[in-house]
């Protein structure tokens, strides 16, 4: 009887954290689904739940060469940072896991503190140094900006790929006589592939989505498109900007998407 | 693959001088100008005025208590999805739709984020149309640019880095803990309260520590929400830069804010580690 009901309270509690979890997961989604929504509505002002449907909205955007600037601009720039990233990144992390001196620890942290240091600052502090150097408020003063705060995510994945990584496999191939270069290009890259693949959509992501840095180092004309939408979403809001940032939830879907493919969702959040 | 050392100090020394020229120099010209004044002279004017000034006081105040709230809030909420996601080990694909759901918000941006809230809290939005017909209220409630939408969008915008945080410390528990425990006899219960919620200290840990930092700099989500309002020190910071052309005192307010955020941390990791026995 009393395991009975041991059973029967464990099932509840069960059910309950069940419950508890898929509400917070609509909370989740729910913001992002009625942006979506909206963004097909007919009528002229936010309606929800959307009348009617249309693509009118995401014709009027793409027909407007500001926002399809936004939009290109906004990708080469998360391109540009995550390959500078990445040619950055990687090297530092390969060396950083293999060499052995004082300080090597503090260098490690000092790779991965734009990530807890506030983006306002990185921002503002980018401003200044791009001010003083003669290229403030630029494409490139962005990019500098973006590298910053997307260089911890990339050495922080290829470090935690090489953290299982089995040194002696290298020791093997060099053995058998295989070259340093070919050691890193037929033994250690295809292993820490998943780590580097995560840290680089990791980081086009923060890129792609960024304010803080991007606010202080561009100029109205030419702004990446969250500043654009931000910038607009502080006076109206209408179902063109709906359409908008519905068409940056369906980039998030593509790259949730990819890094599924590629990586596996679960390796990406640092589980298992 | 042994690296030799001037191939190490060309790998290692290139992004160490990028992050030295882009990261570390700049807030060094940051904590500078704190200490300048438009004639160039050395002064701690700035400060003088930050710290003389009630009304930086409670703009601090605030940004540190939005920033304490959204932590809580994040973390009652986030702690149950991430021990759900731990219990579903075996069902990988709604595990998968979890992680979806909880990427998807992350993956975009704070402004879309927080316009999903302006509809969702409008007068005619979801909210009060639904407060309406159940019939709590009997007509729409000013939602938006209050107390209330700021901090639902900044629970919102912070939630996933909560989960993941959590979630990740979940994971990789050693389940034979906890069946050891339920083979002794403890209920699902007291299995969570002894061996679970002890050791995800670790993720409870680096997910308020998260949260709190990326809280005390949010700036989209607050200004939108609070329909423009200065009511958060990055505002301050943002206006004083951008509107006022004072990076003196913009500065200043970002250095104080810098370092009010930098001692919290410490003193809360340092509480921790006196809690903690040394394992």
């Amino acid at each position: 009887m009393t395991r009975l009901f041991a059973k029967l309270r464990d099932r509840i509690g069960t059910l309950a954290v069940s419950l508890i979890a898929w509400l917070v997961l609509i909370y989740l989604v729910l913001p992002l689904a009625v942006v979506i929504a909206i963004s097909f509505t007919t009528t002229e002002y936010l309606a929800f739940p959307p009348v009617g449907f249309t693509l009118r909205w995401y014709q009027r955007f793409l027909a407007d060469p500001s926002y399809v600037a936004s939009i290109l601009l906004s990708a080469k720039l998360a391109f540009a940072s995550t390959v500078l990233g990445f040619l950055l990144g990687v090297p530092a992390a390969l060396v950083l896991k293999r060499a052995s001196f004082k300080g090597i620890r503090f260098i490690s942290n000092l790779f991965l503190s734009p990530l807890i240091l506030p983006a306002i600052i990185i921002g503002v502090g980018v401003l200044q140094i791009t001010d003083a150097l003669g290229f403030a408020r630029s494409f490139p003063a962005m990019l500098v900006g973006h590298v910053v705060i997307i260089l911890p995510y990339i050495v922080r994945t290829t470090l935690a790929s090489l953290d299982g990584f089995d040194m002696s496999l290298e020791e093997a191939a060099q053995d058998l006589g295989a070259s340093g270069f070919a050691t890193f290009f037929y033994v250690t890259l295809p292993m820490i592939k998943p780590g580097i693949i995560a840290g680089c959509l990791f980081g086009l992501i923060m890129s792609w989505i960024d304010v803080e840095v991007s606010i202080f180092n561009t100029v109205i004309a030419e702004s990446p498109i969250p500043v654009k939408v931000f910038n607009y979403v502080q006076y109206s809001v209408d179902p063109m900007i709906a359409a908008v940032s519905a068409g940056t939830i369906y980039i998030a879907f593509i790259l949730v998407f990819l890094l599924d493919r590629l990586v596996g969702l679960d390796k990406v959040t640092g589980q298992k | 693959m042994r690296i030799n050392r001037f191939w190490a100090a060309i790998l290692l020394g290139i992004p160490l001088i990028y992050l030295v020229v882009f990261f570390v120099t700049p807030l060094g010209m940051v904590v500078v100008d704190s200490f300048s004044n438009k004639a160039g002279e050395v002064t701690l004017e700035n400060y003088a005025i930050v710290l003389g000034d009630p009304y930086y006081w409670t703009v601090l105040g605030y940004t540190l208590w939005l920033a304490l709230v959204t932590c809580v809030a994040t973390l009652i909420l986030g702690y149950p999805l991430a021990y759900y996601m731990s219990l579903i080990e075996q069902r990988r694909f709604v595990k998968r739709i979890c992680f979806i759901l909880i990427l998807m918000p992350l993956f975009t941006s704070n402004i879309v984020r927080s316009f999903g809230w302006i509809v969702l809290l409008g007068r005619d939005g979801l909210i009060n149309q639904g407060l309406l017909m159940v019939g709590i209220i009997s007509k729409p409630l000013r939602l938006l640019s209050t107390e209330v939408a700021i901090i639902i969008g900044m629970i919102y915008v912070m939630l996933p880095f909560m989960v993941l945080a959590i979630a990740s410390v979940l994971q990789n528990m050693n389940a034979s803990l906890r069946e050891a425990a339920r083979d002794l006899g403890a209920s699902a219960f007291t299995t969570f309260l002894k061996v679970t919620l002890p050791l995800s200290v670790p993720g409870i840990v680096a997910g308020t520590l998260i949260v709190f930092t990326l809280s005390i700099s949010s700036y989209v989500t607050p200004r939108i929400m609070s329909g423009g309002r200065s009511v958060v020190s990055s505002m301050l910071i943002y206006d004083q830069f951008m509107l006022v052309f004072n990076p003196f005192l913009g500065s200043a307010i970002a250095v104080v804010l810098l370092v009010t955020c930098f001692v919290l941390i410490v003193a809360y990791t340092l509480i921790l580690e006196r809690k903690q026995p040394a394992r």
